[in-house]
């Protein structure tokens, strides 16, 4: 546990003197005002906008750091044999792997923070500038705390995002690696269609196929309640539970199978 | 070893969750908000999606599908179909030469209910603009008649239909007898049965050929329901009574089994009136509506 | 007791993407090194030493064989601590410096934090890197990062290292350094396992060698008997020499080949069958001065070329393509 604490920070502090991080993340905070900007264009629906806009950029750079920073991670430590000194060190290789995960994690958990916390300052502004009249007539108040658990649900997946990239990562070249995510990524979150097939589909093995799909990849959808939580829709707490659980499961078999895969692997 | 028990382990709860998630539905927020449309403006989106339009049109198109399946899958009473127009709306003014998006998608919005959202006068004015967009196809022209025909029984606004699509070079040369025929004698059984032959004969896609099927088969059924109600009418004038069932009538010779219909579904017989109908269990339901001949 | 023993170990990669072919980068090595010992492991580039290394340290595993160090299966935990490893051609990480790698390095041995900046200041200033030690990695000269490779190599007071090219990269005054420094490894009981192409840098450091060709062992041994029948002749410098003695020398069996090197110095070259010592004499007598005498050997390539060759016909033998 030393060792995948020790790796971990390291990859933080990688991370952190990386500045393409700084970049995303100053980009997300000049997209939040952009929003607020937007709001001011255009009448009575500004706050839902904003909201939307919001979430969803958090979504996507989180996303951005997960596959871009998770597929190099592994794939550069072998590539520029930086790992052929650190593995004759006593760690293991799955504690490597576990290592640059939580550390990938870490600063993925950082971002997130950095930019709810920008997030909820433009509501609280926005709110604190309305008048009272307006403000009784949004569904939901500005800083509406309901929105911590549509972020909280994208954190979980873009964990799960970034335990596959690194999955891919372990034994791909970094552009393989993005397309695999991404596209998983993006299958993911069609998975409830999958479900739905037969609608649209009559031969039996393809529906069978979507089946198989359904229940094994990953469903992304099931972590997007941005517009639920927008339009002040009530989610469950037992939603929320169920769908974390599930993620850190999934979460689990992805770091179990990229353990194996790298613990096996010749670095040649 | 111990990861490989490991990953099938996690494999197995992975699975699991997904089946529980399925079970325990209402836990899903989206089935209420699947069907929220945020733009419905085609222009806007036009410049919106930059030079993917066409590609976005297939992803409107797709969605289009999936909200029609799904509406016609969800079981009672949400069956609403509210979003269809919009899509394909959005879909046919981002591709204003997606074929498939107006003469299948007039067919979505024209089924009447609970088979889609009944709405013809939407399905027109969806055909109208693709005509617009594209003058030469024959086929928008003639999909006007069919819906002003079958959904509409409109049959003199048909006829109109099947003839100017005669007239646009290239269509086929049944067009034209077939105007001829609606004008005459439209909604009789034998013109209709004439109009899917047709299109059986000479439908260039798949679907085409699958809906003209199932139509001449509920003609079929049709055809039995009315032999059916002539025999029951029969029975009752003989006996003094109704039969209480079709085994009543096997009995007394005049039905030699249990009536189905080209599904293998069994007629329903109304012991009180008389009357048959489908069983409601069968793929032919909805029958089109009583004819109205002129 | 064996540092390390290494039991038929046989590495084969499979090459081409459509129709793999097999290829033997190891085969069969048997090897044994004492505990104490300084060992060279010698051969061309592409024998096979970097592939046995790196079984060593389980970066790639065996196609069989095994290998063993201080008494453990080669890439168990309680092995790794007691070694350390400098790759071919090190490269670190960018973002850091050199401090902090040798500090990151130590927490993984689980040292407390000022033991780790304690190693790591003491290990920088014995592989001679001074102020640069602040600097991120990625500024650091080749030279600098073979130095650094060396300084993580021994972070944890390794009981064995493995060193793979140690030399390559350094100018003449960071060879000897590293040379100092893998013998003052000797005098503290540390076991020094290491690769080379360079003949003379197993000469002045190694007890013993082992050398290798097309992945196959193909001499091994103590160094000096090893190349006490590799001399094949002299090499004497003098100065003062008269031409005409010179000339004289030239036209008898003792001399092979001059060359002036100015200053009225020469280089001479002396047949193996005289012994040096008379031609010397005779030459000193003469009025001329001795600046240097020095043996002529084969370079280890020279040899291995008809080793190699060799090798290669008998695995032709063995191996009969079609």
């Amino acid at each position: 546990m030393r060792a995948v604490r020790h790796i971990a920070v390291n990859v933080f502090r990688e991370s952190v003197r990386d500045k393409v991080l700084y970049s995303l993340v100053l980009f997300a905070v000049l997209l939040i005002a952009t929003s607020y900007l937007l709001g001011q264009l255009t009448a009575g629906q500004d706050i839902k906008i904003i909201k939307d806009l919001g979430l969803a950029s958090i979504s996507v750079f989180g996303l951005l750091i997960a596959v871009f920073i998770g597929i190099g991670l592994v794939w550069k430590e072998v590539e520029r044999r930086s790992i052929y000194s650190l593995l004759a060190k006593p760690i293991s290789r799955a504690e490597f792997v576990l290592g640059k995960y939580a550390g990938l994690v870490l600063t993925l958990l950082v971002n997130i923070g950095v930019m709810t916390i920008a997030f909820y300052a433009v509501l609280v502004y926005l709110g604190w500038r309305e008048i009272p009249e307006v403000r009784e007539a949004w569904p939901a108040p500005a800083a509406d705390p309901a929105m911590l658990g549509a972020i909280g649900l994208i954190a979980i997946e873009l964990m799960l995002v970034t335990a596959i990239a690194l999955f891919f990562s372990t034994f791909s070249s970094p552009f393989l690696s993005a397309v695999l995510t991404l596209g998983l990524w993006v299958v993911g979150h069609f998975n409830a269609d999958l479900r739905d097939f037969e609608a649209v589909v009559e031969s039996r093995p393809a529906v069978w196929l979507a089946r198989t799909l359904y229940y094994v990849l990953p469903n992304f959808s099931a972590f997007d309640i941005k517009a639920q939580v927008v339009h002040a829709q009530p989610v469950g707490v037992g939603y929320l539970a169920q769908t974390a659980i599930y993620g850190l499961v999934y979460i689990a078999l992805v770091l179990v199978g990229a353990a194996v895969v790298f613990s096996r692997r010749d670095f040649k | 070893m111990k990861a490989a028990v490991a990953m099938v382990l996690l494999l197995a709860a992975v699975v699991g969750l997904q089946a529980l998630r399925e079970q325990s539905g209402t836990l899903a927020p989206q089935a209420g908000t699947g069907n929220l449309l945020y733009v419905r403006s085609g222009e806007f989106m036009t410049r919106a999606v930059l030079s993917f339009d066409s590609l976005a049109a297939d992803v409107y198109w797709i969605r289009a599908v999936q909200h029609y399946g799904r509406s016609k899958l969800s079981g009672g009473v949400d069956k609403k179909y509210d979003i269809l127009y919009p899509l394909l709306d959005l879909t046919t003014a981002l591709d204003p030469k997606f074929d498939i998006a107006y003469r299948f998608g007039a067919v979505f919005l024209a089924e009447r209910p609970p088979a889609g959202p009944g709405r013809p006068d939407q399905a027109i004015a969806l055909l109208e603009r693709g005509l617009r967009a594209q003058p030469g196809r024959w086929q928008l022209a003639q999909d006007l008649g069919f819906v002003h025909y079958w959904y509409l029984h409109d049959y003199l606004r048909a006829a109109e239909w099947f003839k100017r699509s005669s007239e646009i070079p290239g269509a086929p040369n049944w067009l034209a007898p077939l105007a001829a025929v609606t004008l005459a004698q439209g909604g009789s059984r034998g013109s209709s049965r004439q109009l899917w032959q047709q299109v059986l004969e000479s439908a260039d896609a798949d679907w085409l050929r699958v809906q003209a099927r199932f139509r001449l088969r509920q003609l079929d059924a049709m055809d039995q329901i009315a032999a059916l109600e002539q025999a029951v009418k029969l029975y009752e004038r003989r006996i003094g009574s109704l039969p209480m069932s079709w085994a009543d009538m096997v009995r007394t010779g005049d039905l030699r089994g249990i009536p189905v219909d080209s599904e293998r579904h069994p007629f329903e017989l109304n012991p009180f009136w008389g009357t048959v109908t489908l069983d409601r269990a069968s793929p032919l339901n909805p029958l089109p509506a009583p004819e109205q001949p002129r | 007791m064996n540092a390390i023993r290494i039991e038929a170990l046989t590495k084969r990669y499979n090459v081409g993407f459509w129709r793999p072919r097999p290829y033997l980068a190891l085969d069969g090595l048997t090897l044994q090194v004492a505990a104490g010992e300084v060992f060279g492991f010698l051969g061309p580039n592409g024998s096979g030493k970097t592939t046995t290394l790196k079984l060593l340290m389980q970066l790639i595993f065996p196609t069989s064989g095994s290998a063993e160090i201080l008494g453990r299966p080669a890439g168990d935990a309680a092995v790794k601590r007691r070694i350390g490893y400098l790759p071919e051609h090190p490269y670190f990480y960018d973002y850091l410096t050199a401090e902090e790698l040798l500090a990151y390095f130590a927490g993984l041995f689980g040292y407390a934090a000022a033991e780790r900046r304690r190693r790591a200041s003491a290990l920088l200033d014995e592989v001679g890197i001074g102020a640069e030690r602040r600097f991120p990695l990625r500024k650091f000269s080749k030279g600098m990062l073979q130095r650094v490779g060396i300084a993580q190599a021994l972070i944890n007071d390794p009981d064995v290292v493995f060193f793979d090219e140690p030399m390559s990269g350094l100018d003449p005054l960071g060879r000897r350094e590293i040379r100092n420094l893998i013998l003052r490894l000797r005098d503290r009981g540390c076991t020094v396992f290491f690769s080379s192409h360079v003949l003379s840098d197993a000469e002045a450091l190694c007890s013993r060698v082992a050398i290798l060709a097309g992945g196959r062992l193909i001499a091994g041994g103590p160094l000096s008997e090893l190349l006490a029948f590799q001399v094949r002749g002299w090499e004497l410098l003098m100065s003062g020499l008269d031409a005409a003695v010179l000339e004289r020398f030239r036209s008898g069996p003792a001399i092979t080949g001059a060359t002036p090197l100015g200053g009225g110095r020469f280089a001479l070259e002396l047949p193996l069958g005289i012994p040096p010592e008379r031609t010397l004499a005779e030459l000193v007598a003469e009025g001329a001065q001795l600046v240097s005498l020095t043996p002529i050997r084969d370079t280890l390539e020279d040899v291995f070329v008809e080793r190699v060759a060799a090798a290669a016909r008998s695995r032709r033998l063995e191996h009969p393509q079609p």
